[in-house]
């Protein structure tokens, strides 16, 4: 895919978003005009109008220099990796899904989990889950992180703020 | 007089100097570890901040920044590779000296100057913020509608390659920053029926996903494709000479100290620009107006001066533009701003005036965190040497945890780590598609205040059309809003026009030399 395609793909989902706020969420979620000061909803529409109204003009540069052939320079159209060895990572570049997932999932388990069984146990089992995720297969050395950062974050929560941690405690 | 003797008593108290060492000595921990940075570890540290005072929260936060400018330099030095964006310029040199095995003397040079870049823009601060606050005290909401519509737009011209994406980022900003109860009405506006979002998406969560879930993402992708990376350098001489900076050394710098001070102040003032700008700026002045330009990037002392006094002495002139209008210059002022809201206050020239003993306090406070930099800096260097060295791999995990309970910490709530998560992904995605995430957090920051100030100006000119035009001062900055667009539009195209001419020459000078 090269950058023109990717900045369209995104235009185009910035164009949709505007459109369903504007006909159907901020009509549906914003309160009446209560018959003084500047209607609620006016601000909103002013801020979706103007990402509705740049994502319009940028699809309009990309569509006249590709229907009036002046392509744009190699720089500007194509992944800085692609011009030099078609690899490499680059923070304005590709999105690499299974790294994504792999950082995310647990994250996401974590959340659904931490109310199931409680905060000790998930968050020892999401540090161990991240820490072989992102490639650490010393297991000694997970474990003692994975224990230790989920007491300390316990001591300092319960005994430094008084905050009770999350999901239903162990040992009460 | 009274209020400036308590303000600067207060700041001296044992709690305010035990958090501001606290906030110094972490600061420069993080921003030592490359990836890390201060408005990030202002985010990840503002929920802790909710159990001090204002003063001892703001205390630290300040510190954590200063701290971080600093810290960055450190990874700069001795592993080429800067803890923020700002030390690029510092590696330059500091790195050729460290390969000399004088490390420890190019790490000592970018304290002092540091130090004294920080604690000049510091004075700066202190002698014109409350004065011009009192002139800003003048302006209208017209007015300051006008000037949150320039700053943003400046904003978002230079936080991203393109004008349109950053406004688009921006825009998408307010649109969040408005979600929650709406002023006028007290109803419930864009919460789809979600509870929790009746008090609108919560700063932390959101600044916590964007600015350090999303760029350990980052970070981590970049461990996968190119491995942990090259080891640090902390091999030392132990000659004196090349350990430590001579007063001859030192003065001998001083130009492009003063120099880089003096540009440090003048960009850190203006909103948008930010650190990176003023460093570069700065060495490249040093270099075009030293009488050793030969040196620079082999390893010059004037080099690493001018680089560490300009990115340092954006941190106290950055809050120019908070203290006297309430406009963020750039993203850790945008992250104090959060900090001074979430303890009841609202920046901008009131402040001066309804906790006169606070900033005082807060002033206080920043001249005592460039002194505590200056300590912590002499004694702790090879300790915070060897934090460049901690994996990648038990580091992350640890941020990212830190992350998840920082976002539970605020409400005690996991709607919250959800929020942070999503946000995580959120800003992934843009920094990717190059959206930037600068300008969306100043937008949903300042979302509610430029529409509080839209507000009173329909009310008190009575549903003038031509509101806008009866104010002098705001026609103008609404004209300068105007102008930001069309001059990046402009800028933009003919760059590209630029790119092409220059591409054209290369291609035609490729095919001489293959006809040859």
């Amino acid at each position: 895919m090269t950058r023109i395609k990717r900045d369209t793909i995104a235009y185009l989902l910035v164009v949709g978003f505007c459109v369903v706020m504007l006909s159907w969420a901020i009509p549906t979620y914003t309160p009446a005009y209560p018959g003084y000061g500047a209607s609620p909803a006016l601000v909103t529409n002013v801020a979706v109008g103007i990402m509705l109204s740049m994502a319009i003009l940028s699809l309009l540069t990309i569509a006249i220099s590709v229907f009036t052939n002046k392509p744009l320079p190699p720089e500007e159209s194509e992944f800085p990796e692609d011009l030099k060895d078609g690899g490499g990572f680059t923070q304005v570049g590709r999105v690499n899904i299974m790294q994504l997932g792999r950082i995310m999932i647990p994250c996401v388990l974590l959340l659904l989990a931490i109310d199931l069984i409680g905060y000790a146990l998930a968050s020892f089992a999401y540090l161990m889950i991240l820490q072989y995720a992102i490639g650490n297969r010393k297991w000694l050395q997970s474990f003692v992180v994975s224990v230790t950062l989920t007491l300390l974050l316990y001591i300092i929560m319960r005994y430094g703020f008084g905050v009770p941690v999350p999901g239903p405690q162990l040992f009460e | 007089m009274d209020m400036i003797i308590a303000g600067l008593l207060d700041s001296i108290s044992l709690a305010s100097l035990i958090f501001l060492l606290a906030g110094v000595a972490v600061g420069v921990l993080i921003g030592a570890i490359p990836g890390i940075n201060g408005p990030m570890a202002i985010a990840l540290f503002i929920p802790i901040t909710y159990y001090m005072t204002p003063l001892t929260a703001i205390g630290f936060l300040v510190g954590l920044n200063k701290g971080a400018f600093f810290g960055g330099a450190v990874s700069a030095v001795l592993l080429r590779t800067p803890g923020t964006p700002e030390a690029a310029a510092t590696a330059w040199d500091g790195y050729p000296l460290t390969q000399q095995g004088k490390g420890e003397k190019a790490l000592r040079m970018a304290l002092y100057s540091s130090v004294a870049g920080d604690f000049l823009s510091t004075i700066v601060l202190i002698a014109i913020a409350a004065p011009l606050a009192a002139v800003a005290l003048f302006m209208g909401p017209a007015e300051i509608f006008a000037l949150i519509s320039v700053s943003l737009t400046v904003i978002a011209g230079i936080g991203t390659t393109s004008i349109s994406r950053g406004l688009i980022a921006a825009g998408f900003g307010i649109l969040l920053g408005l979600i929650g109860t709406e002023p006028v009405t007290a109803l419930p506006r864009l919460t789809f029926d979600v509870y929790q979002l009746g008090s609108g998406l919560s700063l932390i969560p959101v600044a916590i996903g964007l600015l350090a879930f999303s760029e350990i993402l980052l970070q981590l992708e970049r461990l996968a494709v190119n491995g942990s990376g090259e080891h640090c350098v902390t091999v030392f001489s132990k000659k004196s000479e090349d350990r430590l900076v001579s007063l001859k050394e030192f003065f001998a710098t001083t130009k492009a100290l003063l120099r880089g001070t003096l540009i440090g102040v003048g960009v850190g003032a203006m909103p948008g620009l930010g650190a990176p700008v003023a460093s570069f700026m700065s060495y490249d002045q040093a270099m075009k107006r030293s009488k050793k330009k030969h040196e620079f990037g082999k390893g010059s002392l004037e080099g690493i001066a001018a680089s560490e006094s300009a990115n340092s002495s954006v941190v106290a002139a950055s809050l120019i533009p908070l203290f006297v209008l309430g406009i963020p210059g750039n993203l850790a002022a945008a992250m104090l701003m959060g900090a001074f809201m979430i303890h009841g206050m609202q920046p901008g020239p009131l402040l001066f005036k309804e906790n006169a003993q606070l900033m005082y306090g807060i002033y206080g406070s920043l001249v005592l965190a460039s002194l505590l930099l200056l300590l912590i800096g002499r004694f702790g260097l090879r300790f915070f040497c060897k934090a460049v060295n901690i994996p990648a791999m038990i580091l992350y995990p640890i941020v990212m945890f830190t992350c998840i309970m920082g976002a539970y910490l605020g409400k005690s709530s996991m709607f919250d780590v959800g929020i942070m998560l999503a946000f995580g992904f959120i800003g992934y995605y843009m920094r990717k598609f190059d959206y930037s995430y600068v300008a969306f957090l100043i937008g949903f920051i300042l979302a509610p205040e430029w529409e509080r100030a839209l507000q009173q100006v329909v009310i008190i000119s009575e549903y003038d059309s031509y509101m806008f035009f009866q104010r002098p001062v705001a026609m103008m900055l609404m004209a300068l809003t105007l102008f930001v667009v069309v001059r990046t539009f402009w800028t933009s195209i003919h760059a590209k026009r630029k790119n092409k001419k220059i591409q054209a020459a290369a291609v035609a000078a490729a095919q001489h030399k293959v006809t040859e």
